[in-house]
């Protein structure tokens, strides 16, 4: 198992090292460059080109990566060439944002959707189970950025409430940190658990069809038994697949949910840098989202293997 | 089981190492310079006053660096605007008074003697001399510094430092732009040693101004506090202001509701939405900026001034300043109508007089009497252009020109303006402060924002000697000149000068918009 972890570590290398390539390619094949979009319309000939000469960006393209790539290996990842700040600790301070982000909508998502999808496939084709596919096709259907603004003004012109105003981390007063939060994660929680409703139901079905299950109920166990107990655990597989999906893609950043509610995560930075042209940002985000992706996709495994004892890694 | 924890082991191993990730890094803020004086300073003011004189500001970007002398975003000088200081700046009424030069004088043509005011401290503690302003300006004229603004000051021949508080500044012709090009936000006085300890002023913030710089949490805030030390007596009144990026329209307004912002630039229809608000005041201005439309002066058909100024007489400017803006705009030339009697009274224009009947025969004459094909390019992000864009596609298909409409992003729309590679162009500019930088920057042969080719040997010769004219009346009537010259050659078309939207909580006072300056602070309090 430590070598099939290790093994699946060292293929990061790989990975990343396409991904750089393809990013920085990217980056410069698109019309548009950073010293444009800071000088905007003062863009005199003279201040673009002492900008990009700056910038590095008058060398040869394979010498510019050779420079990039080299400092990414020490932990350098440069710095934005919008403000001057250091890339890396820049994104691992966002990070942290998206990161309770997405933990807090994951847990809330989990909590509405396990049980409610549960309770649809063991009371399959009620009328409980009616309306939690209608709440669950809501879910997946309406766009979580939608919900979002009504909420805001919702809460703005009812209850002449309006979610704090600047970020503080939660180390630094838990309180107000849980405030800013609730909201969007609640947003966020209640999109994601649609597909994580519809996913628990038809697998726990798929379970409840089994042999073993008829085994365990002619054993004469409790009908909860039967279920967390037997069905749950082996229905969890594709369960856990969408969530890691869905994590994955969360820790990217919610972008349009970032910037309705003035978080400052991940997605916004990456919004900003390609907006932007920097390319510093950009290559380094994407770089740094592309390793958690990666990351996330070996645990589910691990996860997978821990739940169903026939799968092993050698 | 054996194998469960050996599993949950590995689990866990995975899990934390993207905590530590996520984890790791605990400061998040940027400057470390001057965090710790200001504590002090807050705990004295509270003393006076009932109400916490915070203001909330709501800002839609982020800035980008703080170096004045290389940041010309609108972002960041809204910001560092309240940190330095320059020799001159503009008072209420537009004209030029003195900021950290108390007097000057000009004991001919191209010399410039300023007297700097005394005892003006910089906000780490050292006094500003007359060193710090001759090295501000070497460094804004310096290659390596790159600096947007050095063309600003291309005129100027010398720069010595006669005492600690004097400065002597020779040009090499008479320029009646230069005290003007001096209250430029970027012209500012810097710290020499800040300069040489940081490399640049992108992240650290050392000015004479009234506010000090106190954090910058990314993506979120940037904190100024009052500088006690400032020169002028009961300037700042308020102890914090806070610069609050939200980049979401609806969450500006929803904050503004409630109180949690006393301050924020809104578009003209949010104005609308909010206005009946009893805690919330609308002002608004009329804003230094035009939209206009820009020519690819090189190619067919707009090489032909008379194709030009057939679309001219097909636009019906007022239509557009009624459907984009709600009424709120005003039409305008080359010269914005807020730079008062700079600007001519352009509704005269024969050319802003729509008249499709004869935009057809300017256009036979041409050669089209058929009308052409063409296409309009616009950026996706900003709303007036593409609304624009639609209004003058409908305007121009009466003289049978058929525009079709081509949204393109911001970076590749700042790319197409820098090449001219589009043959019409919707954009937006600002006039700036002073007619030169309306007519010269933009339209002169050899301007640096001429991207459409135009070149005309009259108009040049015109606002160069514009430049250096000093006596006012005779600047006037030249450029009244200029511009009716450039209007009937249209290189653009020049549309319509939206009025500016700021909300403002109604406890709020002392707070008042100007067109060269909508962020005035030091005198705000808040009751």
């Amino acid at each position: 198992m430590f070598g099939y972890i290790l093994r699946r570590v060292l293929m990061l290398f790989p990975v990343l090292f396409g991904v750089s390539i393809l990013i920085f390619v990217v980056m410069r094949i698109i019309p548009g460059d950073v010293a444009m979009t800071i000088l905007g319309t003062d863009a005199t000939p003279e201040a673009l080109a002492q900008l990009r000469k700056d910038f590095g960006l008058d060398l040869p393209l394979f010498q510019q990566y050779v420079n990039w790539i080299s400092g990414v290996f020490v932990g350098d990842f440069g710095e934005s060439m919008r403000t001057g700040k250091e890339v890396l600790p820049d994104i691992l301070s966002r990070f942290r944002i998206t990161f309770e982000l997405t933990l807090i909508s994951a847990v809330i998502s989990w909590l509405i959707a396990i049980p409610m999808g549960i309770l649809a496939a063991v009371k399959r084709n009620s009328k409980t189970d009616f309306s939690v596919r209608m709440i669950s096709l809501l879910g997946v259907s309406v766009p979580n950025f939608a919900l979002a603004t009504v909420i805001i003004l919702v809460l703005a012109l009812v209850f002449s409430y309006s979610p704090p105003v600047g970020y503080v981390g939660f180390f630094e007063d838990p309180l107000k940190n849980l405030q800013i939060m609730i909201i969007p994660s609640l947003v966020l929680g209640t999109t994601m658990a649609g597909a994580v409703m519809r996913m628990t139901r038809s697998s726990i079905l798929e379970t409840l069809k089994q042999d073993f299950i008829r085994t365990i109920r002619a054993k004469g166990a409790k009908e909860r038994v039967v279920i967390f107990q037997h069905a749950l655990r082996n229905a969890m597989i594709p369960i856990l697949t969408i969530i890691g999906m869905q994590i994955g893609s969360l820790l990217g950043g919610a972008v349009i949910i970032e910037q309705i509610f003035s978080l400052p995560g991940l997605g916004q930075l990456v919004l900003t840098g390609i907006t932007q042209r920097d390319f510093t940002i950009v290559q380094g985000s994407v770089l740094f989202i592309a390793t958690v992706f990666v990351m996330i996709n070996l645990l589910v495994d691990i996860l997978y293997s821990y739940l169903d004892p026939r799968i092993t890694y050698k | 089981m054996i194998k469960k924890s050996r599993f949950l082991m590995f689990f866990a191993l995975v899990f934390i190492s993207i905590l530590i990730a996520a984890c790791s890094n605990s400061e998040n803020t940027s400057n470390e310079s001057t965090t710790n004086d200001n504590k002090d300073s807050e705990t004295t003011s509270e003393q006076t006053t009932n109400v916490e004189q915070v203001f909330n500001i709501a800002v839609d970007q982020e800035p980008a660096g703080l170096d004045p002398h290389k940041t010309p975003a609108q972002s960041s000088v809204r910001i560092y605007g309240q940190t330095y200081e320059g020799l001159v700046t503009f008072d209420e009424n537009m004209q030029i008074v003195g900021q950290l030069a108390e007097s000057w004088e000009q004991p001919d043509d191209t010399t410039y003697i300023f007297h700097l005011v005394e005892g003006v401290k910089f906000h780490n503690g050292r006094e500003m001399t007359a060193d710090d302003v001759k090295y501000s300006f070497d460094r804004i004229m310096a290659e390596e510094t790159a600096s947007h603004i050095k063309s600003y000051f291309a005129n100027v021949k010398a720069i010595e430092v006669v005492d600690p508080l004097t400065v002597k500044i020779t040009v090499n012709t008479p320029d009646a732009t230069f005290l003007t090009n001096l209250t430029n936000s970027s012209a500012v006085v810097v710290a020499k040693e800040v300069v040489e300890e940081n490399g640049d002023l992108q992240q650290v913030v050392v000015g004479t101004g009234p506010f000090k710089f106190e954090e910058w949490v990314p993506d979120n805030h940037v904190t100024l506090v009052k500088n006690e030390d400032y020169y002028i007596e009961g300037q700042p009144k308020l102890d914090k202001v806070v610069f609050n990026t939200m980049k979401e329209e609806s969450s500006r307004l929803s904050a503004i509701r409630t109180g949690a912002i006393d301050f924020a630039m809104v578009s003209a229809k949010s104005a609308e939405l909010i206005k009946d608000n009893s805690d919330i005041n609308i002002m608004n201005y009329q804003s230094l900026e035009y939209s206009y439309i820009g020519f690819n002066v090189n190619k067919e058909p707009f090489n032909n001034e008379k194709v030009r100024q057939a679309l001219s007489l097909a636009t019906d400017r007022q239509t557009i300043a009624n459907i984009v803006w709600n009424g709120d705009a005003i039409i305008s030339g080359p010269v914005a109508p807020s730079m008062g009697d700079w600007a001519i009274d352009v509704n005269k224009e024969e050319l802003y007089q729509r008249d499709i009947e004869k935009a057809k025969q300017l256009l036979a004459e041409a050669g089209y009497e058929n009308g052409f094909d063409t296409v309009i390019t616009t950026a996706s992000t900003y709303p007036d252009m593409v609304d624009t864009a639609q209004i003058l596609q409908q305007q121009w298909k009466e003289i049978g020109v058929n525009a079709s409409i081509k949204q393109i992003e911001w970076g590749e729309y700042i790319e197409t303006w820098s090449n001219t590679s589009a043959d019409i162009l919707v954009g937006r500019n600002g006039s700036g402060i002073d007619p030169d930088r309306a007519l010269n920057y933009f339209f002169h042969t050899d301007g640096s924002a001429n991207v459409w080719g135009f070149s005309n040997e009259d108009f040049d010769k015109l606002v160069t000697q514009g430049k250096q004219t000093i006596d006012s009346d005779e600047r006037h009537a030249i450029y009244t000149e200029a511009q009716k010259q450039l209007i009937n050659l249209s290189p653009n078309l020049f549309l319509v000068s939206p009025m500016n939207f700021v909300a403002v909580r109604s406890n709020v006072e002392g707070y008042t918009p100007y067109p060269h300056n909508a962020l005035d602070l030091v005198n705000i309090t808040k009751k």
